[in-house]
């Protein structure tokens, strides 16, 4: 096995950014590998290789026979490269023509930020579950800021908040989960056999929260160092950013939903139909990797609201969240809130087990 | 000269009751409801100063973190928080009473300083403390004057009778509950919002913000937070058609169930 085929996640875990170390799969180099695979991409990309993405719009123009600014920029989406190895050229003709088109779609301006990843910035998370009340204030800010498609037929939001059963070490409850005369349990935990565990409603809709014996655990993406989902996607479009978040370029994603699979979080989202997004509610601030409109096919997840902090805000729901559990910061400063919460709580990350290394912290005062 | 004066105040209530309810806004609620409204406006052209939500009214999203806030002044500040900036939104604009209280009713004079400290029943002011005589804070350990400045009522008042603004409730709070103080000032408890860094500018919620001073036990929910309605539940994926499911994980009973269905 040579060098060549070293998978980005593994030097991704050395370098943050692990965007220079992928060289070799650079889609506009012309090589051989895409003469002998006729697919569709090569075949693309062997006849813009050499070309700017200027040209290839004056292409477009040609080849669609028509001067219709929606249809060509269109076309240049379609065989624009991966994000990650574009250059700084092509990657700002690329916000530009997403700009004009959102814009246009969506009857106002809409700016499409590329900023990239700050220096000595390491993002992380820290929520206390103890506070949470299960409001669901989080959730709905997610897709207030996050133009996440919505309506009765398909709607998508980055967290969910499970209903849980508070734990108790009551007389009564503590013979549950141990085998009976039937011989050994598989399954189950400290307060409950296997048949019986209440593992965590999504749907519950009491007149008012916090309900009594019931605590709340919200789940987004945990932005792990080791993300799963990035060991799996077969066109690389899933990366870990030099600050942190996972990303998705939506342009490259193939909609395989391999990374859906690999998630032990449940994190990602599929765009299974045409996404809706009213015009009036649709967030014109947005970033290439974060919160600019989805197309059909392809997955989204949270992102730490990269629009927003890139820019120095605080992610939504950090801002929203009516009882201050969910703290926000920088893992690199010392005296940030999510190192002092680090520094002084009792901290646990869900599925530690699984050496995902999650920047997402579970904490309780 | 008395009468004439709650006469006035009488006669203010009356008529700024409906011209608050002639005009057509949107209000909502940003941390405690009833007592952290805001209400609805552009701050610049397409820009609201707050997204709501239409199902609870409490506030979504924040278009400008920094509306209607003021520099924090002498924050008491431990640690590195010195070199960013703090401000907070005053509460005095919030309570309805706050303009003419200390000037009407309790001048200092009228009506007169309480003699001692047993608690009474209180006939004004019901729609703040529903039940004065059994008030849902410090278990019987402490009564109105504690908090409330005895002459000045338009202010709170600290260990030393010195005068705290209602805008400061953190100086207040933090005479008994030095631990969540400390906690807040170390910007662990509470909330804030604004820029992230921890030199960044931020808007701090204060005590009175999210907790309801007057009734901080919630009666046997023994919580500081008011339960608040949900935001709806997310929609159940397609060709399922209830939460049944939920709460019965590998029950056997309702394999069963399932199986005779289909």
């Amino acid at each position: 096995m040579s060098e060549n085929t070293i998978p980005v996640v593994e030097l991704s875990d050395q370098s943050p950014c692990g965007g220079e170390s992928v060289g070799q799969w650079d889609p506009n180099a012309q090589d051989d590998r895409s003469l002998d695979s006729p697919s569709r991409r090569t075949f693309v990309q062997n006849s813009a290789a050499g070309m700017s993405a200027a040209s290839l719009m004056g292409t477009a123009a040609l080849v669609t026979g028509s001067d219709d600014a929606d249809a060509n920029t269109t076309w240049a989406e379609h065989f624009q490269g991966n994000y990650r190895l574009m250059s700084d050229e092509e990657k700002a003709e690329a916000l530009d023509r997403l700009e004009k088109r959102y814009s246009l779609e969506y009857e106002k301006d809409v700016t499409v930020d590329g900023t990239e990843a700050a220096d000595n910035v390491l993002f992380g998370y820290a929520l206390n579950i103890k506070k949470c009340i299960g409001c669901r204030r989080c959730v709905k800010a997610c897709v207030q800021e996050n133009n996440q498609t919505r309506g009765d037929e398909q709607e998508i939001e980055w967290i969910r908040v499970l209903k849980m059963e508070k734990g108790e070490f009551t007389q009564e409850k503590l013979k549950d989960g141990y085998p009976g005369e039937v011989g050994i349990q598989v399954g189950g935990n400290a307060y409950g056999a296997v048949g019986v565990v209440l593992e965590g409603e999504h749907y519950y809709e009491p007149d008012k929260v916090p309900e009594q014996d019931s605590h709340y655990m919200p789940i987004a993406c945990m932005q792990c160092e080791k993300p799963p989902c990035v060991k799996v996607c077969p066109v690389r479009t899933t990366y870990r950013e030099a600050d942190g978040p996972v990303v998705i370029d939506y342009n490259w994603c193939i909609g395989c939903r391999m990374c859906i699979g690999a998630c032990p979080y449940w994190a990602r989202r599929f765009n299974w139909g045409e996404p809706k997004l009213p015009k009036e509610e649709m967030n014109p601030d947005t970033h290439y990797l974060g919160n600019r409109p989805r197309m059909k096919g392809v997955v989204e997840k949270c992102t730490f609201c990269i629009q927003r902090t890139r820019q120095g805000r605080y992610p939504a729901c950090v801002e929203v969240c009516p009882v201050g559990a969910r703290k926000f910061g920088n893992l690199l400063d010392p005296n940030s809130e999510v190192r002092r919460v680090l520094a002084t709580k009792r901290v646990f990350r869900l599925k530690a087990e699984l050496n995902t290394y999650p920047k997402f912290f579970y904490y309780v005062d | 000269m008395k009468k004439l004066q709650i006469s006035a105040v009488v006669l203010l209530l009356l008529t700024g009751a409906p011209a608050a309810f002639s005009q057509e806004t949107t209000e909502c609620f940003e941390s405690r409801k009833g007592a952290s409204e805001v209400t609805q406006k552009e701050v610049s052209p397409g820009l609201p100063n707050v997204k709501c939500s239409p199902r609870t009214g409490g506030v979504l999203w924040w278009g400008d973190p920094y509306d209607g806030t003021q520099p924090m002044g002498e924050m008491p500040i431990e640690a590195d928080y010195s070199h960013g900036e703090a401000v907070v939104k005053p509460r005095e604009s919030k309570l309805k009473l706050m303009a003419l209280c200390g000037v009407a009713c309790h001048n200092g004079v009228f009506p007169p300083v309480p003699k001692d400290k047993n608690p009474r029943a209180l006939n004004m002011h019901k729609d703040v403390v529903p039940d004065s005589l059994n008030l849902q804070h410090g278990r019987g350990g402490i009564w109105c004057l504690d908090c409330h400045h005895t002459t000045t009522r338009n202010k709170l008042v600290d260990n030393f009778g010195n005068e705290i603004s209602f805008n400061q409730p953190q100086k207040l709070c933090g005479k008994c509950h030095g631990q969540i103080y400390r906690g807040w000032r170390e910007g662990m408890h509470g909330k804030r919002i604004g820029e992230w860094a921890s030199d960044g500018k931020k808007r701090w919620f204060v005590c009175t913000e999210c907790h309801n001073p007057h009734d901080v036990q919630q009666g046997d929910r023994n919580s500081g937070f008011a339960q608040l309605r949900p935001e709806r539940a997310p929609i159940l994926p397609k060709g399922i058609y209830n939460t049944d499911h939920e709460g019965h994980h590998g029950s056997s009973d309702h394999q069963d169930d399932e199986a005779a269905k289909h």
